[in-house]
């Protein structure tokens, strides 16, 4: 499997905030493995990286290389409990999905209007004309 | 969670129209660039609001699933689903944003082709 190219840096330094996050985000996924284990912590919620490891064909270190790169990422909590530290799934931190249902849904229903100006209301083979 | 928008069109015009309108200059951004192919690079320019993307899957004159965004936003993917009903054409629409994390978990990314698995991922 290629393993996608992550963004350019030099093209995130536009946006530093934004950019990095995503990019921290992007990297974090861009492992398979990451993903299982992203996938497993939310089915298991506080789980420990012991009982994690029990849920993937990788060692307990490994787990928890790959959990430190993911709580890097702002994708996973670590709380404490004892002498125990439990992983918790947290929301994406990508971005505000309330916005972009409106804004995306706008768009959308604009462009059907355009269809319909376009074709519907000729000759089924026609094209409309322009505006 | 998965962001999810769907839109439904029925159009007095043949899949073949419809699909030209729906893949032509003007509708998704004032310049569309499409390589339609599982893979091909996809461009959306409209003035300031330019989306880079890749096509995930194509069937000319029925089916056109890529995946777009803008800048630093997450990607979104497209489903552009044309089906012949009745005298006409039924437009279908679906736009995902699975990218909210925990989706992509379950999102095979695309072996070959793309120059990036996401549009998210290509520099400003």
């Amino acid at each position: 499997m290629n393993v996608p190219r992550l963004s350019d840096p030099a093209g995130a330094t536009n946006a530093p905030g934004a950019g990095d996050r995503a990019g921290a985000v992007f990297g974090a996924l861009s492992d398979p493995t990451r993903r299982a284990l992203l996938a497993a912590i939310a089915e298991h919620p506080a789980a420990t990286a012991t009982q994690l490891a029990a849920e993937l064909p990788i060692s307990r270190q490994a787990v928890l290389k790959h959990l430190n790169a993911l709580t890097d990422a702002g994708l996973v909590d670590r709380t404490r409990a004892g002498r125990e530290v439990r992983y918790q799934f947290t929301p994406a931190p990508l971005s505000d999905a309330v916005g972009w249902m409106a804004e995306v849904g706008a768009e959308w229903d604009d462009r059907l209007a355009v269809l319909r100006r376009q074709l519907g209301t000729t000759s089924p083979a026609g094209r409309g004309a322009p505006e | 969670m998965t962001d999810r928008i769907e839109r439904e069109l029925w159009l007095p015009a043949t899949p073949d129209a419809v699909w030209e309108a729906v893949t032509s200059d003007g509708w998704l951004a004032d310049h569309v660039r499409i390589d339609l192919r599982p893979g091909g690079d996809a461009r959306f320019d409209s003035g300031d609001r330019s989306r880079g993307g890749w096509v995930e899957d194509v069937s000319i004159p029925e089916r056109l699933t890529f995946w777009w965004a803008m800048g630093d936003e997450p990607a979104s993917r497209v489903e552009l689903s044309i089906e012949e009903r009745g005298d006409g054409t039924r437009l279908r629409i679906v736009e995902t944003r699975p990218l909210e994390v925990l989706d992509l978990v379950g999102v095979p990314l695309p072996g070959v082709g793309g120059a990036t698995y996401g549009p998210a991922l290509v520099a400003a």
